[in-house]
């Protein structure tokens, strides 16, 4: 019978060794002299799309010197720090109401023969996969707390998928999010040690049980039973890295608790506050949040379907204003979070802002329209030229974009999705 | 007639062989038709051909019949372009519109048919394992406890069946969140056999209600006349002369009377509102004063004391003052905290005054009227004399823990669903008689009382264990203890037993949990939770060595079997007949379908199945808004859901012909839709069979209120809606998915017209019109409902000002013309004759009903190589004219159903 070092050792899951030198540690172990803050990596999607007629400036005038549109008008103190990046699509997506499904793929639903639905890796997975190893979590994934789908999200858990294309859940709403990042756990090491023994022990026993399922089944079965065994190999991966960190004390929280029930707008920016910490205490350094747009419209007071909103052209009134007034609230925001990461400062003295790579927007530009997806960026973390109206070539990929920022924050992997290289107008 | 009925089939279908055990050729059937390619060639080929290539792009070389993906990739590129206007390039001539409808609306039907056939799973059914459902039901059948689940992610995204295994996917978070469920389920199961025995009673008289009324009436009288005495006296000092100056100041900063006497402490010789007794403790004394002088509401409270029987009972009106200060708009109960888990009935002993008008006399009941939502309505009729009584099951459970989930509520349906609402009618009583809502209900008490499960059947799960549960009793040995996992384990894995190292892993897991501290009945609970999070329990395999496909078990045919029936494992007797192999003779196999479907435990199958396979998820997509529909209240909206259901049941156990989901003469409504519908004869308080009328719109899924709700968006009907939803669920013709990037039509945004002249504007643009054409004619046909369902003759509609608001100067109200005709098919003056044409095709409804069986019951996608399977379904049915039960015995009789 197998063990389950053997198991470990046969698994793709790699653990790093603790790196005691490195920032995370010392930023609550240690007084040593700050080092260079790291890269963060941030991707924030909206399912909806925007109201293309007052969200994007003028393609005529690309550059530094353009017009601020009424949607972005809220982002006015910053537009020296952010781009607004036009004529990006995913080339494979036909999915009108999946805003959120392939933004960070590029994958193409179709490509595998015999199946419906396919998706594959994520640009915030593969930058976990690297950049995730000294932090206490790999990445974060965040998502709004509603039912069903109003948003405009499509199929998935959050924006993450994972190397095998399947879906990655996340922490629903506040409260979720900052338990998980800061709750404390005050259990002595000895017995916090003993439970990690009885969680391997759990994991050997159901091991046991899939083994002797597995033992009869097919090629296909197999391969469905075979996310089981993944799914034990990642609390695996978790538990290594738990007996790691066993003994670091966890960051103090830089925040409150949220009380339960923050909906739309206020769960929004707690989710923003919530993030700016989790990167303030080094707790990851990827994070993604698929936010909801649904509760942000009831908090708005807005009562028209989200969706019948995205398809306001036919009869605009209440559902245009919907649309803008929607714009409106987002853009304030992510004012608002880009003014927290500019005022968090770093060990170092410099800012959160100069070490983090924002990205923002949907995979569905407005009603089912997929090409020219809305795409903000922002942050000095991964060489992007800022404060500029850029206007790429009619259908570039997404994935290009993506594959930049992965470069920018020192994850250079050779392509991402359907990417056929950096794109070259965003780079500083 | 062509079978397919009477719109033309726009793809070419190459006519799969008949006989149903032969495998059909394997023929492709997505082709453009050769009627399209002489545009193609006019249009396309001059620019994308072997030499220029423009745009990287051939289509010279692309072949008109889709059989791998690569050319479905290159032909929905040909698609997107054409929709999103891309192509042909403006400059270039553009083909003649007729001619690029035909041609869209042709590529579009073949891009959906190459998309099904390439993702044809052949009928490889994937190893899957329980979704959220199955997984509630199955712990419940196991522990004979229900709870909640929701955290467990949704399954069927991708727009299936939540039982197609290849959408069921598995992470480490979910097994962890499984471990967790488990456990909870344990705690639960364990406490619920703790209070086996237990039955407490409270009964809250609602006369306690009458004093409260009483002094809070005496109070603002008294403090009405205390107020006015203030304002006397504050107005006196501010007459003063000397006065004169701060007075002027003060009153030109303040808005009005109220906020002037707010200042009264700046004006010499104004007394304080304290020395007339008003303390608002910490805040400005005078807003109290301020406030009682208004007293308000108190010719309502008034108006209430002066009702009958208020020794006995209390009457259910409207909120009027903050409900902590007085409540006089529902009834509460809040069940102790310290009550166990368990079935509880809650009783209300009610009445309606007798003039009470037929739409006053509904009581909303709940849990937590503030936030909570409306669970049960039921009909008053009651009398003071010979008042109701009404039983409402309820289950507690652990997670009911704070007073938003234990604090039941009686009031008046719809009187305040929300604070809008309830206002607005408020209002609208005020201006009729200048007081209030009427006071129509009556309630004499309302109590709860837990049902004890001592004399029950213990729960499989419990009673395979076998050994105590409580720390109290002496714990097994370690061989006690081994036999029981081992029982526990094999019901939990539906009568697979374990190996034996896995019993060894878990009896050690439970040494482990005892060494750390853990009292017998927590080790226990955490061992089993293992058990629970187990792929053999969490997982429905059917095992095959080969890839070669094989005739199920007993035992997996039985699994199946109660998985399709009941989303719940097999129970005992059906167990029994696995076991000895009987259920592999058809004729126990048919009765044993018989049963389950008898069984109330078939409402796992009904609801759910009927709720995806309708795509009724659309019904909590948005609210009614209630200003225009006012009596599609809450409870109305539960009734009007659950008349879906209630009808495919009554089908169901009648075996009645789902012909009758088109037209039928009679429907299934309780008393709330009754009065919704205006439908006399509903004798008791459930659902029940009605007929209808002559002449009345109602019977069949059309005729149903929350059918026409969905159709719309809470405010406006959408004809778009409505004619996707019958070509895609009654006639089996399904429109392509709504394609990206086609330009939005926003010219006619600021005109006033006819819904019916804004939607024509489909017509105009070929990307458009390819699918509008006939989408929209079937919509026109439904007008005649509104957004709440109510039948109308009449429509209007208002141009929206610069504030978003409707502006009634430019308001235009026009009669409903729902004449229109089917793309390349009959036409129908009205509802009637539309109604009467869908009905007419039962067969092309049958089919599609068939396909979402095969793909719910087998749990992977319905594909071309299932025709067969779906013509010997429909076959078999359609000889007892399409009797609801024949689909399904066909179906569990299928090879497919009894094969791996």
């Amino acid at each position: 019978m197998k063990t389950r070092r053997h198991f470990l050792q046969s698994s793709t899951a790699v653990v790093a060794l603790p790196v005691l030198e490195s920032f995370g540690f010392r930023r609550f172990a240690s007084a040593a002299a700050p080092v260079t803050p790291p890269k963060r990596l941030v991707f924030l999607g909206f399912g909806w799309g925007i109201t293309e007629s007052s969200w994007y400036p003028d393609i005529t005038t690309p550059g530094p010197d353009y017009t601020l549109p009424d949607g972005l008008k809220p982002l006015e103190r910053h537009k020296a720090d952010f781009s607004v990046v036009q004529g990006l699509w995913n080339k494979y997506s036909n999915e009108g109401h999946w805003g959120s499904t392939m933004w960070l793929t590029g994958a193409n639903r179709y490509s595998q023969p015999g199946q419906s639905f396919h998706n594959s890796v994520s640009a915030d997975q593969v930058a976990a996969a690297r950049l995730g190893m000294e932090t206490r979590f790999g990445s974060l994934q965040l998502t709004g707390d509603e039912s069903g789908d109003p948003s405009g999200h499509g199929p998935g858990l959050s924006l993450a998928w994972d190397i095998s294309g399947k879906p990655l859940g996340g922490q629903k709403g506040p409260v979720e999010a900052f338990q998980r990042l800061f709750s404390k756990d005050t259990t002595p090491i000895e017995t916090q040690r003993a439970m990690l023994a009885q969680k391997r022990s759990v994991l050997d026993t159901v091991l046991e049980n899939a083994r002797s399922l597995q033992g009869g089944l097919n090629r296909t079965d197999k391969a469905k039973l075979e996310e089981y065994f993944q799914g034990i190999r990642d609390i695996e991966t978790r538990l290594g890295k738990d007996e790691q960190w066993i003994g670091v004390p966890q960051p103090e929280a830089p925040l409150d608790e949220p009380k339960p029930g923050m909906t739309g707008r206020e769960e929004i920016k707690l989710m923003y506050d919530i993030m700016i910490a989790a990167m303030q205490t080094d707790s990851t350094r990827v994070l993604t949040y698929r936010q909801p747009v649904g509760t942000l419209m009831k908090s708005l007071d807005l009562k028209v379907h989200p969706h019948d909103m995205s398809h306001y052209h036919s009869t605009l009134g209440e559902k245009l204003d919907a649309s803008q007034r929607r714009d409106l609230a987002q853009s304030e925001l992510l004012a608002g979070f880009i003014d927290k990461l500019k005022s968090t400062a770093e060990a170092d003295g410099s800012s959160l802002f100069d070490h983090v790579a924002l990205a923002y927007g949907s995979n569905i530009r407005t009603g089912h329209e997929l090409s020219n997806c809305p795409t903000i960026l922002t942050g000095r973390g991964a060489g992007l030229k800022l404060g500029h109206n850029i206007v790429a070539p009619k259908d570039t990929p997404l994935c290009n974009a993506w594959l930049s920022l992965l470069h920018g924050v020192g994850v250079e992997v050779e392509r991402h999705g359907d990417s056929s290289g950096v794109l070259k107008e965003i780079l500083a | 007639m062509s079978p397919r009925g009477f719109i033309l089939p726009t793809v070419v279908l190459i006519a799969p062989a008949i006989h149903s055990s032969v495998v059909i050729a394997e023929e492709p059937r997505a082709s453009m038709s050769e009627r399209h390619r002489a545009l193609f060639h006019e249009h396309c080929l001059s620019c994308h051909n072997e030499e220029k290539a423009k745009g990287k792009f051939r289509v010279d070389n692309l072949p008109f019949t889709i059989t791998d993906i690569e050319t479905a990739e290159k032909w929905q590129k040909v698609l997107n372009a054409l929709n999103s206007g891309e192509m042909p390039p403006e400059e270039e001539e553009q083909p003649d519109s007729v001619a690029k409808t035909d041609f869209l609306a042709d590529l579009a039907d073949v891009m959906v048919v190459a998309r099904k056939e390439l993702s044809d799973q052949k009928g490889v059914i994937t190893m899957r394992r329980l979704n959220r459902r199955e997984y509630r039901n199955t712990l419940r059948e196991l522990l004979g406890v229900e709870i909640n689940v929701s955290e467990l992610p949704t399954d069927g995204g991708t727009g299936g069946f939540d039982t197609v295994g290849s959408n069921l996917f598995m992470s480490g978070n979910q097994f962890e969140q499984y471990q967790s469920l488990g456990r909870e389920a344990l705690e639960e199961a364990f406490a619920w056999q703790a209070a086996a025995a237990e039955k407490p009673h409270l009964r809250y008289e609602a006369e306690t209600t009458t004093p409260v009324v009483t002094k809070f009436v005496a109070y603002q009288i008294d403090a009405r006349e205390r107020a006015k005495e203030w304002v006397k006296a504050v107005e006196e000092a501010a007459a003063k002369p000397e006065n004169a100056e701060i007075v002027a100041r003060l009153r030109s900063e303040s808005k009005n009377d109220a906020l002037f006497r707010r200042s009264w402490e700046k004006i010499p010789g104004a007394p304080s509102p304290r020395s007339f007794g008003f303390d608002k403790k910490g805040e400005n004394d005078a807003d109290l004063a301020n406030d009682s002088l208004g007293a308000g509401w108190l010719p309502y409270h008034q108006y209430y004391l002066e009702q009958p029987a208020l020794d006995r009972g209390a009457w259910l009106g409207t909120q009027t003052r903050h409900p902590a200060e007085l409540n006089v708009n529902y009834i509460e109960l809040l069940v102790p905290f310290n009550w166990p888990v368990g079935d509880y009935v809650v009783r209300v002993r009610a009445a309606a005054a007798a003039d009470a008008p037929p739409e006053r006399r509904f009581l909303d009941f709940g849990i937590h009227a503030r936030t909570g939502k409306v669970l049960a309505t039921h009909e008053i009729t009651g009398t003071l004399e010979s008042p109701q009584l009404i039983e409402i099951p309820l289950t507690l459970t652990r997670g009911h823990l704070t007073r938003e989930n234990r604090m039941l509520f009686v009031r008046e349906k719809g009187s305040w669903d929300t604070n809008e609402e309830g206002g607005r009618k408020r209002a609208e009583a005020v201006k009729r008689n200048g007081i209030g809502p009427e006071l129509t209900l009556w309630v004499d008490w309302i109590e709860v009382e837990r049902i004890p499960n001592a004399t029950k059947p213990l729960p499989p799960g419990i009673a395979a264990l076998a050994i105590p549960l409580d720390d109290k009793s002496p714990p097994p040995d370690a061989a006690e203890l081994r036999a029981a996992l081992e029982r526990f384990a094999t019901e939990a894995f539906r009568g697979t037993a374990p190996s034996s190292d896995y019993l060894d892993r878990l009896m050690r897991l439970h040494e482990v949990r005892l060494k750390a501290g853990d009292k017998p009945g927590m080790a226990l609970k955490e061992t089993l939770a293992v058990v629970l999070a187990s792929p053999m329990f969490l997982y429905l395999a059917e095992p095959v060595v080969e890839e070669k496909s094989r005739s199920l078990t007993a035992e997996e045919l039985a699994t199946r079997l109660s998985y399709f029936l009941w989303s719940a494992p097999p129970d005992g007797a059906l167990r029994d007949l696995a076991k000895s192999g009987a259920l592999l003779q058809p004729d126990v196999l048919a009765a044993e379908t018989g049963r389950l479907l008898d069984d109330p435990r078939s409402a796992g199958f009904t609801r759910a199945f009927v709720h995806q396979w309708l795509g009724l998820d659309r019904i909590d997509f948005f609210e009614v808004n209630r200003a225009l529909y006012p009596r599609f209240d809450d409870g109305t909206k539960v009734a009007a859901r659950n008349e879906i259901f209630e009808t495919f049941e009554h089908l169901l156990r009648g075996n009645g012909s789902l012909g009758n989901l088109l037209k039928s003469d009679y429907v299934v409504i309780n008393r709330v839709l009754a009065h919704y519908y205006g439908i006399e004869g509903v004798a008791g308080h459930g659902y029940e069979k009605v007929t209808l009328p002559a002449g009345s719109p109602r019977g069949g899924l059309l005729g149903m209120a929350a059918i026409q709700f969905m159709g719309g968006n809470g405010d406006h009907t959408s004809p778009v809606e409505r004619g996707t939803w019958v070509l895609r669920k009654l006639l089996n013709d399904p429109p392509p998915p709504g394609p990206a990037n086609v330009p939005q039509i926003s010219r006619l945004a600021d005109r006033v017209l006819t819904s019916r002249e804004r939607v024509l504007a489909h017509q105009e643009d070929a990307q458009c019109a390819s699918c509008h054409r006939k989408i929209d004619p079937i919509g026109f046909g439904l007008e005649n409902f509104d957004a709440a369902g109510q039948w109308r003759t009449e429509d209007s509609y208002a141009a929206v000002d610069a504030a978003g608001k409707p502006d009634p100067k430019t308001k235009m109200t026009w009669t409903i013309d729902p004449a229109a005709a089917f793309h390349k098919g009959p036409a129908f003056a009205d509802y009637f004759e539309l109604r009467d044409i869908i009905a007419g095709r039962v067969d092309d409804f049958g089919r599609g009903f068939s396909m979402a069986l095969v793909e719910y019951a087998l749990g992977r996608p319905c594909g071309f190589s299932d025709e067969p399977l779906l013509d010997g379904i429909v076959e078999q049915a359609g000889k007892k004219e399409f009797a609801v039960r024949e689909f399904i015995h066909a179906l569990v009789e299928s090879e497919s159903f009894r094969t791996k």
